[in-house]
């Protein structure tokens, strides 16, 4: 089974970087079959890596994402392919084209592109503190453990 | 003399002094912004009862969810006029601070990380002020390599612009939704460049440039593909770069990566020229259908561009002789005031640039004008205490007011005035310079008022394409010349694909990537001048014991984005849109959709995750439309 992780947020801005940190944590057990990705970057780019490559029989995204939750509340799901219309998308596409990165913007450009398999999942993490700096907030950094385990457990069939 | 309010004066021999007899030169009396509408209720009340169309209308643009830009307005939908704006930034993201006390090197990838699409221009330009501050340039094929990364970067740029955020605003859904007599029209009107790009009606060009399904839009995003396969063959990664390292290029080059470049670039040769010939069909159209769309996204011709792509054999980058080595790029340094091309100085541009905080979320640091690290440049020229190399980043977020404070960006300014930057205005100061101070290419030919670009053939006829600057400049004539600097970086990169292939020829030192060096425990300062693919982007270094002591990022987008400043003058948005006459066809306030003044913010290819590297979390992007200010709500709190 080939599996891709991808860790989606910037770096710098507190909790928003947990994605990219579980990535950067987990690459360190990369295997055959399991790639993680650093997503710091727009979906256009990435939908198109994507069709270069090999097929993957799972992805899984993994970031912050503010809404409205306890802190650190982490929530993995499938992913439900289901589509905002036509006229959200086109805005998720304008706004990943003047650089702004985000969970939502990737997983809805991605499949408005085509792009993505059908087992999709994703690993939410509700932010504490998002502004600027380096470092997790006490709460999202007593949920590492768990977030770790969580994505991890998204790699085996 | 290119300075009219800076307290600079030049002697017989050219060099920048201040003026004398001034104990404090650069302070300044603040005017006054003006009182916002909705804290004037008495003008609103009369605004109101005249004709009972006045709207605030706050646009977020471009984005949904990471909220680039708040766009103050409020319009009278009645008269068609916009009768104030303001423009701002909404969260601090602190790479200056970040970077403070990291090895000067960490720069290089940390302000990549500043945005999802820039992250290569501002690696290079990271690596540039590392190279300065160091003693240190790469060797000709070093140079080559930057310049060929920097030209397929921007080759990725303008159609992402072009194609995915400026085109669907001209777009069948679009201009039905807001103008169906102009699509009406647009059905019956045929194109003048049928030859170039296979459209016989307007119609049928505005329909492929409909979002996600449009033939346009999904070949612009082909071509963003192809660049960056281009990019990646030397940077390793894009838009993060894993090889630009002070000094050169971390990787080495053979000739089956230089054709692999080459049979992307050659690509472009024909794209350049169909999607030249479909801006000017656009503008035309839209110029013909009603001539006050040139008043679209308005403002006087003045603009800033550091230039890029060096010379190769330009055989040192210090500060010092940056006039000369800056004339010798492939696209000139440049001011343009009123369309004028005041000066082509790198130190000069480097002189007149300051940045104000008072109407941004920051602390004044300057203590009026009394207190600053560096008096001159290393040149000898005279530096403003708001100068990046002796400003502080001192974050200070208070409730949100459009008098007083509003914007997570700084108001940049040359010699005082309001700048904007972008892909055409290096365009327009090559055109401007009639072929002087910059590099000779045998593909380029400057006239003094055009810019003409003859490449080989491809599958379209070779004919010379001619940009011409335009007798008034707004929102269109910001497009037309962006999808002409499709072909005019297509000539550069083919240039030096061509030096490249003659370097690994001949090989030797002169073939090497990059140069050893040791960083210097000293105090030292050093400046990155090159403009990214949405313009002006300098970083300005200083360090001491090895480490950074303090770094300023300067973005296109700062400048463009800007809220007004102490004069009294306004942002280049802020002021663009004042200038918009709303041209949209509604019967009803409610039906405004607000197309012309997102044509407008949208032309200066706004990116603004570079400005103040923001993030927002608002998913509005119309936050609020009320029938009357009067009873509007009061600041905002952060």
């Amino acid at each position: 089974m080939r599996v891709l992780v991808c860790g989606v947020g910037y770096r710098f801005l507190r909790d928003n970087a947990v994605g990219v940190y579980i990535t950067d944590t987990l690459a360190l057990q990369a295997s055959n079959g399991i790639e993680f990705e650093d997503l710091g970057y727009h979906p256009v780019g990435f939908t198109q890596n994507l069709e270069e490559r090999p097929p993957y029989d799972r992805i899984v995204f993994v970031g912050a994402v503010d809404r409205g939750r306890p802190p650190a509340t982490v929530k993995a799901y499938q992913y439900d392919h289901v589509l905002p219309d036509v006229t959200e998308v086109q805005e998720r596409v304008g706004d990943s084209v003047t650089g702004s990165i985000s969970l939502d913007n990737l997983i809805i450009v991605s499949e408005a592109f085509k792009a993505l398999p059908d087992d999709v999942w994703i690993v939410e993490i509700e932010p504490a503190d998002e502004t600027w700096g380096e470092g997790f907030s006490p709460e999202i950094e007593a949920k590492l453990p768990e977030i770790m385990e969580t994505v991890w457990s998204l790699t085996r069939p | 003399m290119c300075f009219k309010n800076l307290p600079i004066e030049f002697d017989a021999a050219g060099n920048a002094t201040l003026k004398p007899g001034a104990a404090n030169p650069y302070s300044y009396i603040e005017t006054p912004a003006p009182t916002p509408i909705e804290d004037d209720p008495e003008r609103m009340r009369e605004l109101f009862a005249r004709n009972g169309a006045v709207r605030r209308v706050d646009f977020d643009p471009v984005t949904r969810v990471a909220g680039a830009l708040a766009f103050h307005t409020v319009v009278d939908l009645e008269n068609r006029q916009v009768l104030e704006t303001a423009s701002m930034a909404t969260l601090f993201r602190g790479y200056e601070i970040i970077l403070k006390g990291r090895d000067p090197r960490d720069a290089i990838f940390i302000s990549s990380r500043a945005c999802g699409v820039c992250g290569g221009v501002h690696a290079t330009c990271s690596a540039l002020a590392c190279e300065m501050a160091f003693g240190i340039h790469p060797p000709p094929m070093g140079v080559v390599a930057r310049n060929l990364l920097l030209s397929v970067e921007y080759l990725y740029d303008h159609p992402i612009h072009l194609s995915l955020l400026a085109g669907p605003d001209f777009s069948e859904p679009a201009v039905r939704e807001t103008n169906p007599e102009i699509w009406e029209r647009a059905t019956r009107t045929r194109t003048t460049g049928r030859a170039k790009h296979g459209y016989e009606f307007m119609s049928e060009l505005m329909t492929d440039l409909t979002p996600l399904t449009g033939k346009l839009y999904l070949e612009g995003l082909h071509y963003t593909r192809l660049a960056r396969e281009a990019y990646v063959l030397i940077g390793g990664k894009y838009p993060h770069p894993q090889t630009v390292v002070p000094g050169g290029v971390s990787t080495t080059i053979d000739a089956s990566d230089l054709n692999e470049i080459m049979l992307r670039v050659v690509k472009y040769f024909d794209y350049g020229r169909k999607t030249a010939a479909i801006w000017d069909d656009i503008s035309d159209f839209f110029y013909e259908v009603n001539p006050r769309y040139r008043e679209i996204g308005t403002r006087p011709k003045s603009m800033i561009e550091p230039g890029q792509w060096d010379d190769p054999y330009a055989d040192e980058g210090t500060f010092k002789n940056c006039d000369d080595w800056g004339r010798r790029r492939w696209a000139p340094p440049g001011v343009i005031i009123d369309g004028e091309l005041v000066t082509t100085s790198l130190q000069m541009l480097n002189a007149g640039v300051e940045e104000f905080v008072e109407h941004a979320f920051y602390e004044e640091w300057t203590g009026n004008g009394q207190n600053q690290r560096f008096a001159t440049d290393p040149a000898g020229n005279p530096l403003s205490p708001y100068h990046p190399w002796n400003k502080e980043t001192i974050p200070k977020p208070t409730a949100t007011s459009w008098k007083e404070k509003y914007s997570w960006s700084t108001a940049p300014r040359w010699d005082r005035q309001a700048m904007e930057t972008g892909a055409y205005s290096r365009i327009y100061a090559a055109a401007l310079t009639g072929g002087a101070d910059f590099r000779d290419s045998p593909y380029l030919n400057s006239t003094g008022h055009s810019m003409q670009i003859e490449l080989p053939q491809a599958a379209l006829p070779n004919d010379p394409i001619e940009w011409s600057i335009p007798e008034t400049w707004g929102a269109f004539e910001r497009n037309r010349a962006r999808a002409y600097c499709i072909l005019y970086t297509a000539a550069i990169a083919y240039d030096n694909l061509l030096i490249a292939y003659d370097l690994l020829r001949k090989g030797g030192p002169d073939a090497k990537m990059s140069t050893p060096y040791k960083v210097p425990k000293d105090h030292q300062i050093g400046v990155g001048l090159w403009g990214a693919g949405r313009g002006y982007l300098t970083h300005h270094l200083e360090m001491d014991k090895g480490v950074i002591e303090n770094y300023q990022i300067l973005t296109p987008s700062t400048w463009m984005a800007s809220p007004k400043d102490p004069f009294g003058n306004p942002g280049p948005y802020e002021e663009a849109v004042m200038a918009t006459p709303l041209l949209e066809n509604y019967e009803k306030p409610e039906d405004f959709k607000g197309i012309d003044v997102l044509r407008a913010i949208r032309s200066f290819d706004p990116c603004m995750p570079c400005t103040t590297h923001l993030h927002m979390d608002d998913r509005t992007i119309t936050r609020e439309i009320i029938s009357c200010a009067c009873g509007s709500d009061g600041p905002h709190e952060h």
